[in-house]
């Protein structure tokens, strides 16, 4: 059968950010897949180089709108990281709180983009009228909905007023009862289960070999979680379970998702009734020490990776972002190209493609064009690792 | 025929029932439709153009009309311009066939119910034509949708119109709305045949969870990417026009038509609102079923018309045919 390619982007409806899926279809299954994500670069991380690390968080909130909480928090977390000093247990409980907050609203939004590709807008627009109490209650706290900068080198900007406290256990009760009907609906309505059961299958060794990271490892039911690894903001003190799921398809990914909705408020619950008193922020030097460090944080979408190098001056000498969503291209094209019982079907790929919840924008790209030669290569991770250690000596 | 009965007749085609009333009706229906949606799913729906925005689906129309009239490159430009055309007049001439303000509609003759399920199908393998003339990738897998989805829904679609038919022992629209004088279909034994009739327009219709050729996540817009302006103008307008039809059918099938209590010398007035009540009861079925779930695959929807919805038509036909 003869075969034709169908692109689907830069601009689609079910993308909401740009990028190329060249895909190989033959009839309506898909029989190869072909990425473009760069339609977006901003040189955020040249720009790093120039400022600060005190002026360089603004700018790192707005690698991704979304999750701005986990990009601030890496952030602030990695720069702390060179100063060798103690941040106040009271300013790590509210960073967790603002997180989980961050990843409740992320986790309500990607139910909404998930209800909407498969034709669901009935549950799209509940689940973002929900979200609303999320982001009344960041605006709160925070004092702005999105790109809050609320984690601050050294501690957190605002502290949370016993009153606002209040207000945020009644509203996680709201949230509480509202994802319990999503969890109800997604689990028992037919049309949902037969568009996500056995779509998008991702084998746990797949999901491994791939390095894939956050609800989409969780949902071929490897146990992957950083805040449980590798714990960084009072996640030791905090009781929190790992959800995994072993159905390895969007289904389990949609399950993953939901139950963590109930573990996040639970998490916030338990933060605010436990919040250690003591100062919330304490006053750091402009000149961090010279070093490098590395710091994951366990974003909504999953592992997020900050690197920085310092030589002692207030500015970076560099800084190296890498999102989840770059983790998880690799997955996605293993999803896209199974083969025999589990084999797309074009009306499967917006979903597929939306169960990784894709960032593009905040994805960071690894091909180089000489215009010259008229060439396009890239480097293997093997590679990179020596050049980057010959320019370090 | 005398000059004024001609008359007579002419203004009838052209104001009520006729053209004008249809349009009419069918920009309403957009606006309930769209409405009564955007209410099931928490948002106002159209606002502003009119009081409570109905005149926003006339608003659209005259937009559209006056948008710029683009034909791309290598379409086949003969089909490109005949296809919204004939899918405007063949619409129109199936809601002639509707009884709307008597037992009989504008057009009536023996066996009328046979062309209304002929124009149905009619109707869709336009939509097939429209998408394979505009050249388009995702064009050309949306009309082959169509099709597939033609294959599934179609014959339940007879059956159940045919379980009717043989109910009131006759295929003329007229006879089958009077016979319903003592009784209406769908609480004779006909209530199968209504839900599967129902699941059929909706697929007819390529609405939620059959809007698979026009699948805006996956193909964009699916047949009819490459039509703007007046063209896409005139699709929209046909799609309203079949949405009259189909909710009008159902009616007169299953829900009486227009019959109901009257008062001598008023039939035809109390005719159309008893029709429009009960097509905008069917609208709303309709509607409801939009809401409520989310886009099947296309696979999905072929099985599920074999495996669920023939044999519910087939159960139905033989309720019917054990009952006479």
């Amino acid at each position: 059968m003869a075969t034709f390619d169908i692109p689907i982007g830069p601009q689609h409806p079910a993308l909401p950010e740009p990028l190329l899926l060249k895909l190989e279809v033959e009839g309506e299954t898909v029989v190869g897949v072909d990425f473009d994500v760069s339609y977006m670069h901003r040189g955020i991380e040249k720009l790093l180089e120039t400022k600060t690390y005190f002026q360089g968080l603004p700018l790192v909130e707005r690698i991704c709108g979304i999750c701005n909480a986990a990009h601030g928090l890496c952030y602030t977390l990695n720069v702390e990281k060179l100063y060798d000093k103690e941040i106040p247990p009271r300013a790590q409980y509210l960073r967790l709180i603002v997180e989980e907050l961050s990843r409740i609203h992320s986790h309500l939004l990607w139910l909404g983009v998930a209800a909407f590709e498969i034709g669901f807008n009935t549950m799209f627009m509940y689940t973002w009228r929900d979200r609303e109490y999320v982001m009344d209650m960041l605006e709160a706290i925070t004092g702005n909905r999105v790109t809050t900068e609320y984690s601050q080198i050294g501690g957190v900007r605002r502290d949370i007023s016993p009153e606002l406290a209040d207000k945020l256990l009644k509203t996680m009760n709201v949230v509480e009862e509202r994802t319990k009907y999503y969890i109800k609906v997604a689990l028992t309505e037919p049309t949902i289960a037969k568009r996500t059961q056995g779509v998008g299958y991702l084998s746990p060794e797949d999901a491994k070999s791939t390095c894939s990271v956050g609800p989409i490892i969780r949902a071929s039911g490897i146990k992957f979680d950083i805040r449980a690894d590798d714990p960084y903001a009072a996640h030791e003190e905090v009781p929190f379970n790992v959800i995994t799921y072993d159905s390895c398809d969007v289904f389990g990914r949609v399950v993953v998702r939901a139950q963590e909705l109930l573990e996040c408020v639970n998490m916030i619950r338990y933060a605010l009734k436990n919040l250690p008193s003591g100062p919330f922020r304490i006053k750091l030097p402009m000149k961090p020490n010279a070093g490098e460090a590395l710091t994951r944080v366990e974003a909504p979408r999953g592992e997020l990776l900050h690197y920085t190098l310092c030589e002692g001056t207030p500015k970076p000498y560099r800084y190296k972002v890498r999102t989840p969503t770059l983790a998880n291209l690799g997955a996605l094209r293993a999803m896209l190209t199974s083969k025999g019982r589990y084999v797309v079907n074009i009306g499967d790929v917006p979903i597929i493609y939306g169960s990784i919840d894709p960032c593009i924008c905040c994805t960071a790209r690894v091909q180089f064009i000489d215009i010259k030669k008229d060439k396009t290569w890239t480097w293997t991770l093997d590679e990179i690792r020596n050049r980057s250690r010959r320019m370090r000596v | 025929m005398s000059l004024e009965s001609f008359l007579f007749e002419a203004l009838k085609i052209i104001f009520f029932p006729g053209f004008v009333f249809i349009f009419i009706l069918a920009l309403f229906y957009e606006w309930f439709d769209r409405k009564f949606y955007a209410k099931l799913q928490n948002r106002v729906g159209p606002l502003y153009a009119g009081p409570l925005g109905i005149l926003q689906p006339l608003a659209d129309f005259i937009k559209l009309l006056s948008k710029e009239d683009i034909v791309p490159k290598g379409v086949d430009k003969v089909l490109f311009t005949a296809t919204p055309l004939f899918s405007l007049s063949l619409s129109i001439f199936a809601t002639l066939l509707l009884p709307i303000f008597s037992v009989k509609g504008l057009l009536s003759f023996e066996g009328d119910l046979v062309i209304a399920v002929v124009l149905l199908t009619f109707l869709c393998i336009i939509t097939f034509f429209a998408g394979v003339a505009s050249y388009n990738r995702f064009s050309i897998i949306g009309a082959e949708r169509s099709f597939l989805q033609l294959i599934g829904y179609e014959i339940p679609l007879m059956i159940s119109v045919i379980s009717v038919a043989l109910n009131a022992q006759s295929v003329t629209i007229s006879s089958i709305v009077s016979s319903q004088k003592g009784l209406w279909y769908i609480l004779g034994p006909n209530i199968l045949g209504f839900i599967v009739f129902i699941f059929a327009a909706q697929a007819e219709l390529e609405r939620i969870p059959f809007d698979l050729p026009e699948a805006e996540q996956e193909l964009i817009a699916g047949w009819n990417i490459d039509y703007t302006g007046r063209r896409l103008a005139m699709f929209r307008l046909a799609k309203n026009i079949e949405l009259v039809f189909l909710c009008g059918l159902a009616a007169a099938l299953f829900l009486g038509g227009p019959l109901g209590p009257v008062v001598s010398g008023y039939e035809p007035i109390l005719y159309t609102i008893y029709f429009i009540i009960k097509s905008i009861f069917v609208l709303a079925i309709l509607t409801i079923v939009r809401a409520l779930f989310a886009r099947l695959r296309i696979d999905q929807i072929v099985s599920l018309s074999w495996k669920y919805l023939l044999p519910l038509a087939i159960i139905q036909f033989l309720i019917v045919r054990l009952m006479i």
